[in-house]
């Protein structure tokens, strides 16, 4: 697979008269491959969008390297600028023009033909009202013709801050599945947002931030697999008696007043044998298992955390005293 | 080229250029009606009677003349109305450069030869104006709009880009300028031609007029230049406007009143408004306050010159400076 973002060691501090230093990137690392849908997570001021600005050259990094679609950044991007399409942050647009002048005269200055502008319209659904001024817009308009102005040139590589940003449950429902067409069509796509389950929806890889560092990366399945604790969730009739039971076969098991849920079982024919052969019987049998969510929280929590980069292979974790916020799953396999 | 294209539609789209065209468009239509209310075709007889009062007035020119000639020879004592020049060839009449013509001597008549060039400067101080503010906000709202970053993210050579921005600006400008001008002018000559006078438009009257045309629209797409650089530096159309504001309050008048009390020399050779007036009009001359002191006695000529190419250098100068830090800020600067 060919690498179509990379970043190593990426640094940039912005200096402000009244705050001074500010460490908005520090040492990350990025690699996204092509075809994948890649997830860029993180908590607020962790870096993501500047990391993105200094990607497509528009603020100017203290230190690091990066590459898109394989040509060094800055320095080369204007080589393959017309192959990517991005939105950074809510991009803002003259107010005074309407969406169908603004796209008209993005396509013209990048040489793209301008029957182009109709047709994202209607991709995005503005179709009807591109010629409208942009200062009359819903927030959601405005985005929708961020993403509009983002696919313009038919890119390869779709760089997307916080797309879902101010937009309605159909309208994530339609971005979503617009990614996913795209995806498919063989564009790579870099997404960042703060919902984390419709990240989870279309992402197969993620990268996860947290002051500026990446703590987290990987696929999505290994990452979360990264944090299971292979947890399960037991009701019996007498929880009490059957945490004692499984105590003493060794196992670690929490009581609480109606189930028990037992850490670091592989297997879960271990907690229905110990219990069958005491004649006790296994009412419910439910793994627990991390969400993105619970993963990210723990990752970027406030509490000291070592921020050691994992990419996770599916081995559990070995600090052991993670403290997960764990959701049950739904489907109940036991 | 197609970058140059997108601008063009650009700067034609915003809503204060075609605000200030239509303004353009509304202070000439105002000025051609109202002239064309105030003037009309004299007839043979007040034209006659026009003529004979010029010609009139040139016979007494002749005549004092002749008079000054002759006290100087000496062989007629001076009257006591007498106006005597050091030298009679000042008010030699083959010698004066515009004598009394039957233009002078009619009234109500529009008379294009000395309209011509007051109508120009008005037209110059106005598309000066315009290109100044016009510079300054393409710009100014782009890079607040986000404009720019989207413009960018398609073409990422940053100097090429405001390269565009700026040549498009400059072109559309001169563009916009000769156009007007062309139009402005010939509706005057027209309208002197149908219900005035043309007037004397023999001569140096064509070149000096096209000096006085070429030097304006040069100092148009230097406001421009000017507007569209300071935005640029300050990110902002208001960084022009107040970076004006604050020169012409703290230097032009705050700095002219400190050296007059500190008795400065030749204040004027420090403010742009001098060579400003240098450039367009191809030379002022000052006065020096400390020349002629106390301790001098006879004769002293306190006046200097600034010649139109000093008011080129500096103006020229001052642009080029102020675009091409424009230039190399916004190479290096993080767009936000
Ligand atoms: N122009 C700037 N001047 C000063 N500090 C800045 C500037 N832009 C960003 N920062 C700082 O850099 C840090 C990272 O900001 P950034 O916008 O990259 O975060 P983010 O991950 O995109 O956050 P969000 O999820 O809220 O969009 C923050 O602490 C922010 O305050
Ligand atoms: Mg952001």
């Amino acid at each position: 697979m060919s690498a179509v973002i990379e970043i190593a060691g990426l640094r940039k501090t912005f200096h402000t008269l009244r705050q001074g230093r500010r460490i908005a990137v520090d040492g990350f690392d990025m690699l996204v491959e092509a075809g994948q849908v890649h997830g860029f997570l993180g908590p607020n001021g962790s870096g993501k969008t500047t990391t993105l600005r200094a990607l497509l050259g528009l603020v100017r990094p203290d230190a690091g390297r990066m590459r898109v679609l394989g040509a060094e950044s800055p320095e080369h991007l204007p080589d393959v600028a017309g192959r990517v399409g991005a939105i950074v942050e809510s991009p803002q647009f003259f107010a005074n023009f309407t969406a169908h002048r603004t796209l008209r005269l993005l396509a013209l200055a990048g040489g793209v033909p301008t029957a182009r502008v109709d047709e994202v319209l209607e991709q995005v659904g503005l179709r009807d009202r591109g010629d409208e001024r942009v200062k009359g817009y819903s927030l959601g308009m405005k985005q929708r013709l961020a993403v509009a102005s983002a696919l313009l040139k038919s890119p390869e590589l779709l760089i997307l801050d916080e797309p879902a940003n101010g937009l309605d449950p159909a309208g994530i429902r339609e971005m979503r599945d617009l990614t996913r067409s795209l995806a498919e069509a063989g564009v790579t796509v870099l997404l960042s947002s703060h919902i984390l389950a419709e990240i989870q929806l279309i992402c197969d890889h993620v990268t996860i931030v947290s002051r500026g560092r990446r703590v987290a990366y990987g696929p999505v399945e290994e990452v979360l697999a990264g944090f299971d604790q292979h947890q399960w969730r037991v009701r019996v009739a007498d929880p009490e008696q059957a945490g004692q039971l499984l105590g003493r076969a060794g196992l670690s098991v929490t009581v609480a007043p109606d189930h028990l849920v037992v850490t670091g079982v592989q297997d879960p024919e271990t907690i229905s044998r110990t219990l069958g052969e005491q004649g006790m019987w296994v009412r419910e049998l439910v793994p627990l298992r991390p969400d993105l969510e619970s993963v990210f929280l723990e990752l970027t929590g406030d509490h000291e955390h070592v921020a050691v980069p994992r990419q996770v292979d599916g081995a559990p974790p070995n600090d052991g005293v993670i403290d997960l916020d764990v959701r049950e799953s739904r489907e109940v396999d036991a | 080229m197609n970058l140059v294209r997108a601008e063009l539609e650009r700067l034609a789209a915003r809503r204060f250029v075609q605000l200030m065209v239509v303004l353009l468009a509304a202070a000439f239509a105002v000025t051609v009606v109202t002239t064309l209310a105030g003037s009309h075709r004299p007839g043979p007889a007040e034209l006659s009677r026009a003529q004979a009062q010029a010609a009139e007035s040139v016979r007494q020119m002749e005549m004092t003349y002749d008079r000054c000639l002759r006290i100087r020879e000496g062989t007629l004592p001076p009257g006591e109305n007498d106006y005597l020049p050091r030298d009679c060839a000042q008010i030699d009449p083959a010698q004066i450069e515009e004598l009394p013509s039957a233009a002078d001597y009619l009234s109500g008549v529009f008379v294009f030869a000395k309209e011509a060039e007051p109508l120009l400067y008005f037209l110059i101080a106005f598309l000066t104006l315009f290109g100044f503010l016009v510079g300054a906000s393409y710009i100014g709202a782009d890079l607040n709009s986000g404009g720019v970053v989207n413009l960018l993210l398609w073409r990422p050579r940053r100097p090429l880009v405001l390269a565009a921005k700026l040549g498009t600006l400059l072109g559309g400008l001169l563009g916009l300028s000769v156009l007007a001008s062309a139009a402005y002018l010939g509706a005057f000559w027209l309208i002197g031609q149908a219900s005035g006078l043309v007037g004397r438009t023999g001569g140096d009257f064509w070149p000096s007029l096209a000096a006085i045309w070429v030097r304006g629209l040069m100092l148009v797409l230097l406001a421009a230049a000017l507007g569209f650089a300071v935005a640029t530096l300050g990110r902002h159309t208001s960084a022009a406007l107040g970076t004006v504001a604050a020169y012409v309050v703290v230097w032009e008048l705050g700095a002219r009143l400190v050296f007059q009390i500190l008795e400065v020399g030749r204040p004027d050779r420090y403010m742009l408004s001098s060579y400003l007036a240098a450039w367009l009009s191809g030379e002022v001359r000052l006065w020096d306050n400390n020349a002629c002191g106390p301790g001098i006695s006879g004769y002293c000529d306190g006046s200097y010159t600034l010649t139109w190419t000093s008011g080129l250098v500096v103006l020229l100068g001052l642009t080029g400076a102020l675009v091409a830090a424009a230039f190399t800020v916004f190479r290096r600067r993080d767009l936000i």
